[in-house]
């Protein structure tokens, strides 16, 4: 069932491969477990698994209930405090990135168990702000 | 003629400014802030000055500090490129008052085509069409009612007193003038303390037009033909061309005289643009003045690309007391050139920016292809500006083959490390309104609204295997395009002495 398929290495992170008599450049940058890959305008991330397996989307290691940053940016507001019951939907932090400002909002219901982060402070990506439970 | 020039800007304008310069051998100062240290503008500049922190209003927006480093670098002009401080008058006038030459107009043009209602009682006495509309002295329902009549449905029935909205009715048939004219009171009055209605005519489905002016110190005044933005999201422009696939032979000619009248009204000096809104289609198009933009646009290079006009070498040189470098009426506008701006945004989740370093980015080669760029492979994209990366510009003999070659040249462009709105550009670009040249300023809230939502996101099968070749290659597994290796197609290299 498999296609002929035939890659050959271009340049530094750039594939031709040639498939189903068509030819595509690839383009593949980044780490092992978060490659991008671009094709034909076309973007993808993720870990591709291993050799052979089908690719799969990263999934990002984040506890259920860690708040976290998309993105680096200021918060401008923590609406919520250590104790404080919390509804799904409901905004607990505003962050300001690129003259854009972005409600962090809560996944579910829960209680706030702690906040990280202070009003005017620059967050990066991936840190945790708020934990729920 | 100018002969050090200070860059008060930053990203791909600066850049398009230092070239100019260096054709010109006019020598050029940038200015950058702490998180631009690195930034591709600092390394093409002849020098480069810190001027202060990443938020821009301590650092590209603060007067003083630009005004510091021109001194100390002795520079002669500045030229504030687009956004930042290119539209504020007391900027350009501090500059004139410290003895530099602004490149653009005076202080006082700024300034009376800055405010709305300047601008548009200067170019009714010209001449130029406005959209119709007042605010009736008398503002009894009856009065009101008349006003609506005399300005001729459909009509925007809002509060004199102030924006957003509020206390804003749209009026198709007569039967509700008298309601409209009661609700939109009561909520005026209830928002901003006064019941004051202006009556203004509604355009359905309007086309933004705009056509670039340029004027000398000698008098001279022409226009280089027109530009068309419709495609827009939420009032930010994404896709450019040149011509305007909206006008009849007709109705350019005249929007080009009532431009060029407009900049006239205004002593305009050096390239502007003014704005339109285009009502209706075919000889019968209605156009009424917009606005007045006092500055170089993004989208200069459409312009650039039909006309063959430099547009940034035209505005040093007139700003140095050179008359325009073509005759008056002796421009021709050949071809079609069409813009479109990469943006770092995810046009799937809301167009949020992004942030983060280009682990690799190779821009596009082809006949009739323009890049301007302001960032390179290894770039750091930060969150303290606007998120354009960059403009790519195609031009071609016909609008047909102009789309298909911007699309193309977008497709090739890879851009990893961060997602941009490149597959939303391509969708805007494959569909059959904006194909046949029928888009509307509304069109990416209504019928292009779906254009955002990322298609299918299955990776084709052929991607996995060019993924284990990379996982086995040397490089493969850890960051790929940020070692020496990645110089092969690092565009930089390549501009030799005009990128350094």
């Amino acid at each position: 069932m498999a296609e002929p398929l035939r890659v050959t290495r271009v340049g530094d992170g750039v594939y031709h491969v040639e498939h189903d008599g068509r030819s595509h450049i690839v383009y593949i940058a980044g780490s092992s477990g978060d490659l991008w890959a671009w094709t034909d305008g076309r973007v993808f991330r993720g870990d591709f698994g291993e050799a052979g397996d089908p690719p799969r989307r990263a999934a990002r290691a984040i506890g259920p209930q860690a708040l976290t940053a998309p993105m680096p940016a200021t918060v401008v507001k923590v609406l919520v405090k250590a104790g404080d019951a919390v509804k799904k939907g409901d905004t607990v932090l505003l962050l300001e990135a690129m003259k854009m400002e972005l409600a962090i909002r809560a996944p579910g219901d829960a209680t706030v168990r702690a906040v990280y982060c202070r009003e005017g402070e620059l967050v990066q990506p991936e840190t945790t702000l708020i934990d729920l439970q | 003629m100018i002969k050090r020039l200070l860059v008060a800007n930053r990203g791909e304008i600066a850049l398009r400014i230092i070239r100019a310069c260096r054709e010109l051998g006019v020598e050029s100062v940038a200015v950058y802030s702490e998180a631009d240290a690195r930034a591709p503008h600092v390394a093409a500049a002849d020098r480069a000055v810190p001027i202060g922190p990443a938020p821009a209003v301590d650092s590209y927006l603060s007067i003083p500090r630009l005004l510091d480093a021109a001194r100390a670098e002795g520079a002669d002009a500045v030229h504030p490129g687009y956004g930042f401080l290119s539209e504020n008058a007391a900027f350009a006038g501090a500059c004139e008052r410290a003895g530099l030459v602004f490149v653009g107009p005076p202080a006082s043009v700024i300034a009376q085509m800055g405010s709305k209602i300047a601008a548009r009682t200067l170019m009714q006495k010209a001449g130029v069409p406005v959209v119709p509309g007042e605010t009736p002295e008398d503002q009894t329902d009856d009065g009101l009612h008349r006003m609506v009549e005399r300005v001729g449905l459909p009509v925007l029935v809002k509060a004199s007193a102030g924006g957003g909205g509020k206390g804003m009715r749209r009026i198709r048939d007569a039967a509700e003038i008298g309601d409209a004219i009661q609700a939109a009171r009561r909520e005026a009055a209830a928002a901003f303390g006064d019941g004051t209605l202006y009556v203004e005519r509604l355009v359905e489905h309007p086309r933004h037009i705009e056509v670039q002016v340029f004027g000398d110190h000698h008098g001279r005044i022409d226009h280089v033909f027109e530009r068309e933005c419709s495609v827009q999201r939420r009032h930010q422009k994404i896709i450019e061309e040149s011509p305007s696939p909206a006008l009849s032979p007709a109705v350019r000619e005249r929007i080009a005289a009532a431009a060029v009248t407009a900049a006239r009204a205004a002593h305009y000096r050096n390239a502007g643009t003014i704005e339109f809104l285009l009502d209706g289609s075919g000889d019968a198009a209605q156009f009424y003045f917009l606005e007045m933009n006092t500055r170089l646009q993004v989208e200069h290079p459409v312009t650039e690309a039909v006309s063959g006009i430099d547009l940034v070498r035209a505005q040093l040189l007139v700003a140095s007391g050179e008359p325009l470098p073509w005759t008056l009426g002796s421009l021709t506008q050949r071809g079609h050139a069409i813009e479109a701006r990469v943006y770092a945004e995810d046009p799937a989740r809301g167009f949020l920016p992004q942030a983060g370093r280009l682990l690799l980015c190779r821009e596009p080669r082809r006949p009739g292809v323009r890049v301007d760029a302001g960032v390179a492979e290894g770039s750091d994209v930060s969150v303290y500006y606007d998120p354009m990366l960059a403009k790519v510009i195609a031009s071609a003999e016909t609008r047909d083959a102009a789309i298909v070659r911007l699309s193309a040249a977008l497709q090739e462009y890879p851009i990893l490390g961060i997602r941009t709105n490149i597959p939303f550009l391509l969708r805007i670009l494959a569909h059959p309104r904006f194909q046949a040249g029928t888009v509307d300023t509304g069109f990416l809230d209504g019928d292009g609204a779906a254009l955002a939502e990322g298609g299918d996101d299955t990776p084709p099968a052929f991607l996995q295997a060019a993924i284990d070749m990379h996982r086995q290659s040397p490089a493969g597994g850890r960051t790929a395009g940020t070692g020496a290796a990645a110089t092969a197609f690092d565009p930089w290299r390549t501009l030799g002495a005009w990128g350094r």
